[in-house]
């Protein structure tokens, strides 16, 4: 059922967002065929409030970011409106600061690592909870609750609870014999912790996609598995996950961009220290500037910018696979 | 799910055992809100006791008072912005969901993209903008305007969960419709929307917790106005030189209250929201 | 069929983008355009003191001052930390409030970037205000706002922790004295001294006394003095004498370990003076001793009023109307002890002393005490500020020694 005629710069059969069924059946286009200007209105009628949306509320933010990264902006010219233009100056003044390589490090690290285990833990709690038990439901929802609160209390109440002193973790590893563990003031374990309360903060959305997921997979797939004799470990390595896989792309992506986002978490935690070693490109372009005294806007916005191209790599990363499971 | 023909005693024991290792995990995820709830009970003598009391044994109702007190306005608007964020959300991101997944019109994967790319901008650069373009028009420390702004935090992910699920939507159904004459619009409004119900719940929620939670746009747009969400009321106890803790995580416990009901019982919708779910036999 | 739906649809979208065009163009007439909000009659008053809520004496005063200079006030309150950057934000559109109320060593950057309005546009009276504590205000010669009031860091003690550990705490005197102090409260099984050393303004704030103490200054980091003052409190952590909590500690959260009872000495300020009353033991205060006796220089803390550039100037003389009334004798001596702050003016200092004799060792403190943006450091301080704070995390957490972190400071502020 190949689209042949009508717009040839779309490949066949292509799910638009990825995050599609493992068979949907291609829309019927003998219609489309026929009209297809009208179509076009249609669709373009549909998406005109959103495209609108877009250019009005996106639009002039990028630009400012675009060009608060390509001007000398002091904090008269800010106020004033009067900054040179300097070209990519500041994006080289990032790179030759010696925060870069370790924020690099941090950024790669918290996002691998964070991603990993979110999506691993949602996936296995996601399977846990698809088996109807008592409560599963109920249960289920309670793990939302994590979302409700803002960022500032959670990233907050994890800082307690880590406290090398007064908090309850140091207080229950004492309780077993082993000494304290100075989570947040050491520059060996502030990464950690900053990336275990981002796995608490992450698990939530994961279980809530790849749950929805695991749902549209039909029981009588794993009822032919069990006859033919697959043990529980191969039903999921057989079926599941790679029935999952369109669900679990779009999950890695979406926790990609989120996970790269993270700031409030980091900087109320460690503020990004002590001597920068829980320090991303988020919390570095926050610091940079909003964070000190004598706000640094153009490298500030130059890593924000950075920020938004290595998410867009990996967005057409996303799409290109796409396009091959698509056409395959 | 991995189902297996049991017993109906079988059934039973082992879901029972299921039952435990789930309360078991649940605790574990949620002994922080646990934590929350300890110190929002606890005198500020007693905040940094080390080593810490598992129980407030020395519980102070302070905290709550002030809540109480001062709050409640606070949550009011907090709710009138989620649900206001929800209404905009799906009425933005429907259309544009189904366009996508079922119209495709050209230029299509390019909005996507663009959507895509639309969620990395960093909340404080958006804000700005948000801040130039409201005073322009007059709508900083308004709620409308802040309705606007927290929407932004939803519809790019809405239209993608809404375009990854209306796809799965058989396409006979749409042929039928239209074979009986009804328009885009039509169709639209009665086959694709209630049969997207689950796709809408689940927008709905992602919408309303994370304009719940918001405090970015909030601080920058509504400032001083005479609404303000929760997220600015709790910096009522963030004074330049003093934080009151217990009030803070006071204020978080209720404030969560409600929403927390509100997702045990709409749970059972989410369920089959986000993908496609038709495979078709 | 399809092409009247079609069209149909068109109108529809049409219609749609035509609304919301309408909808934002007549909302955009009650604002106007950039500038003053509606009423010309409204005054905006920004100040960083969320605590104060809607019923304080606080917000009933600034509207006492409106009412008497004839003015409505609408007041704002931010977090502290996020002021400066509102007051950036607003003044690049135009949008500035009326009157500002801001920590003090944001006053240079504020002034640098434009924003403020010097005492020679706004004719406000600075005259009777200490000029140690003007300074912070002040830059290339001009003063850019008032103080509303100071405050200050001291060493606050328990009484009974140390009487149990045998320590006289007339023989605290200087450095040496002050760790055998600590030495002996360890040895009772009490914890020495609790202070905050996080990566923000609040912990160079902190660091300060004991920079100052040593005898080093902020422009030479690396001087022996100042590495003499970070060893000072990378030993206390080594040996246990202050907790390692202290990297992320806020001046609340080390108040907190304090009033848990089980800390000798904690440095801490003015401001917790309300809640040293409350905190169930006897308490004292003691200066910060210098590294070799005396008392050291403690930094002064505390927020500055002053009045951004507007676009009509003909408001400065109702906005210093309500700076003058804010800062008035008796509103000062109101609002100080609201703040728990000592006043900027002699005259209500003395009436403070009269009324509290505990704010004598206080009000000593701050005569005694700088500025941080002094000594014409002034937009130069947050740079020097930022890499002082870095080198103390650094040290304290063991990832440099004292002498490495600070000469790396010192590089990296030229």
């Amino acid at each position: 059922m190949k689209d042949t005629t009508q717009l040839p710069d779309l490949p066949p059969v292509r799910d638009r967002n990825g995050a599609a069924t493992a068979a949907a059946p291609p829309p019927a286009r003998t219609m489309a065929r026929r009209r297809p200007s009208s179509q076009q209105w249609a669709a373009w009628g549909f998406l005109a409030p959103v495209t609108l949306y877009l250019a009005l509320f996106y639009a002039y933010p990028l630009y400012r970011n675009i060009d608060l990264s390509l001007r000398n902006y002091t904090v008269r010219s800010f106020v004033q409106g009067d900054a040179p233009f300097t070209g990519l100056r500041n994006y080289l003044t990032v790179f030759d600061d010696p925060t870069f390589a370790p924020a690099l490090l941090h950024t790669v690290v918290f996002t691998v690592v964070s991603l990993v285990f979110q999506y691993a833990i949602g996936l296995a709690l996601a399977v846990f909870f698809s088996q109807h038990f008592r409560l599963s439901a109920t249960l289920r929802a309670l793990f939302l609750v994590p979302w409700l609160l803002p960022l500032i209390v959670s990233a907050s109440t994890w800082s307690w609870m880590l406290n090398s002193d007064s908090g309850i973790v140091n207080a229950a590893l004492h309780a077993v014999g082993i000494g304290p563990v100075n989570w947040l003031t050491s520059p060996d374990w502030s990464l950690t912790s900053v990336i275990l309360a981002n796995i608490w903060i992450g698990v939530p959305f994961n279980l809530v996609v790849l749950y929805s997921g695991l749902q549209s997979i039909p029981a009588s797939l794993y009822e032919a598995a069990a006859l033919d004799g697959a043990n529980a470990w191969q039903r999921f390595w057989r079926i599941t996950f790679p029935l999952l896989r369109p669900v679990s792309a779009i999950t890695l992506l979406l926790g990609l961009v989120y996970t790269l986002k993270v700031f409030d978490i980091i900087w109320i935690m460690t503020k990004g220290g002590p001597a920068d070693s829980s320090t991303t490109f988020a919390t570095w372009s926050y610091q940079l500037g909003f964070g000190n005294l004598l706000p640094a806007f153009g490298p500030g916005a130059a890593v924000g910018n950075l920020l938004v191209v290595a998410a867009l790599v990996f967005g057409l990363v996303y799409m290109r696979v796409q396009r091959k499971q698509g056409l395959s | 799910m991995t189902g297996v023909v049991v017993t109906r005693r079988n059934r039973h024991s082992r879901t029972w055992w299921k039952t435990a290792i789930g309360l078991l995990l649940t605790a574990i995820m949620l002994f922080p809100v646990y934590w929350m709830l300890n110190v929002s009970f606890t005198r500020d003598q007693d905040m940094r006791k080390s080593p810490p009391g598992l129980f407030p044994t020395d519980a102070t109702l302070e905290g709550y008072r002030a809540v109480v007190d001062q709050q409640l306005p606070y949550l009011g608007t907090s709710l009138v912005i989620g649900l206001g964020t929800v209404v905009l959300t799906v009425a933005l991101a429907a259309p544009a969901g189904y366009a996508l997944a079922k119209l495709r019109p050209r230029g299509g994967g390019l909005l996507s993209f663009v959507l895509l790319a639309a969620q990395m901008i960093p909340g404080i650069i958006m804000a700005m903008g948000f801040y130039a373009i409201y005073l322009s028009l007059g709508l900083l420390q308004s709620v409308p305007g802040l309705i606007v702004a927290d929407s932004t935090l939803a519809v790019p992910f809405a239209v993608l969960i809404f375009t990854a699920f209306m796809s799965g939507i058989p396409g006979e159904l749409l042929q039928a419709a239209k074979t009986d004459g009804a328009g885009a619009v039509r169709t639209f409004w009665s086959i694709v929307m209630p049969m997207s119900r689950n796709a809408v719940v689940t927008v709905s929620l992602f919408a309303f917790l994370w304009s719940w939670s918001d405090f970015i746009f909030a601080s920058t747009l509504a400032s001083g106005g005479a609404h303000q969400p929760i997220t600015l009321g709790i910096y009522q106890y963030i004074g330049n030189n003093n934080q009151e803790w217990n009030a803070i995580m006071a204020t978080a416990v209720v404030a969560s209250l409600p929403a927390a009901v509100i997702l045990v019982l709409a749970q059972r919708y989410v369920a089959a929201g986000v993908t496609a779910g038709a495979v078709k036999d | 069929m399809n092409r009247s739906a079609g069209r149909r649809l068109t109108a529809a979208a049409l219609t749609v983008v035509a609304v919301t065009a309408g909808a934002t163009a007549c909302s955009s007439g009650a604002g106007g355009g950039s500038s003053k909000a509606a009423d010309s009659g409204t005054y905006t008053i920004w100040d960083p003191y969320p605590q104060f809520d809607k019923g304080s004496a606080w917000a009933k005063l600034l509207d006492d001052c409106g009412t008497k200079a004839g003015v409505k006030v609408k007041r704002t309150a931010f977090d502290t930390s996020d002021l400066t950057n509102k007051a950036l934000l607003a003044a690049q559109q135009d949008n500035s409030a009326d009157v500002l109320i801001v920590d003090n060593p944001v006053v240079s950057t504020l002034a640098e970037a434009g924003v403020l309005t010097t005492t020679e546009d706004n004719k406000l009276d600075t005259s009777a205000v200490d000029p140690n504590l003007l300074a912070a205000g002040q830059s290339g010669g001009k003063t850019y706002g008032t103080p509303i009031g100071a405050n200050t860091l001291a060493l606050y003690y328990n009484k009974a922790v140390l009487k149990k550990a045998g320590v006289d705490i007339s023989s605290v005197k200087d450095w040496t004295t002050l760790t055998a102090a600590l030495e002996k409260v360890d040895k009772s099984g009490d914890k020495g001294i609790t202070f905050s050393a996080i990566g923000t303004e609040e912990g160079s704030f902190q660091f300060l006394p004991w920079l100052w103490g040593s005898g080093a200054q902020l422009t030479e980091l690396d001087s022996t003095e100042a590495v003499s003052a970070l060893s000072l409190w990378n030993d206390w952590l080594k040996k246990g004498y202050a907790p390692n909590s202290v990297i992320n500690n806020t001046q609340t959260t080390s108040w907190q370990e304090f009033a848990s009872g089980d800390y000798a000495f904690a440095e801490n300020g003015t401001w917790q003076l309300a809640n040293a009353e409350k905190a169930g033991f006897d308490y004292g205060v003691i200066p910060v001793p210098g590294a070799k006796g005396g008392n050291a220089a403690a930094p002064t803390g505390g927020e500055f009023v002053t009045i951004p550039v507007q676009g009509e100037t003909d408001r400065y003389a109702t906005s210093q109307k309500l700076v003058s009334c804010l800062t008035s004798g008796q509103n000062l001596l109101d609002t100080d002890t609201t703040l728990s702050y000592v006043a900027p003016t002699g005259e209500v200092q003395d009436k403070q002393v009269a009324a509290d004799a505990k704010l004598k060792p206080w009000v000593d403190a701050v005569k005694a005490a700088k500025g941080r943006t002094s000594d014409d450091l002034g937009t130069k301080y947050p740079k020097i500020s930022e890499q002082m704070w870095k080198a103390v995390q650094s040290a304290l957490s063991g990832s440099k020694s004292p002498k490495d972190a600070l000469t790396a400071a010192q590089s990296a502020v030229k």
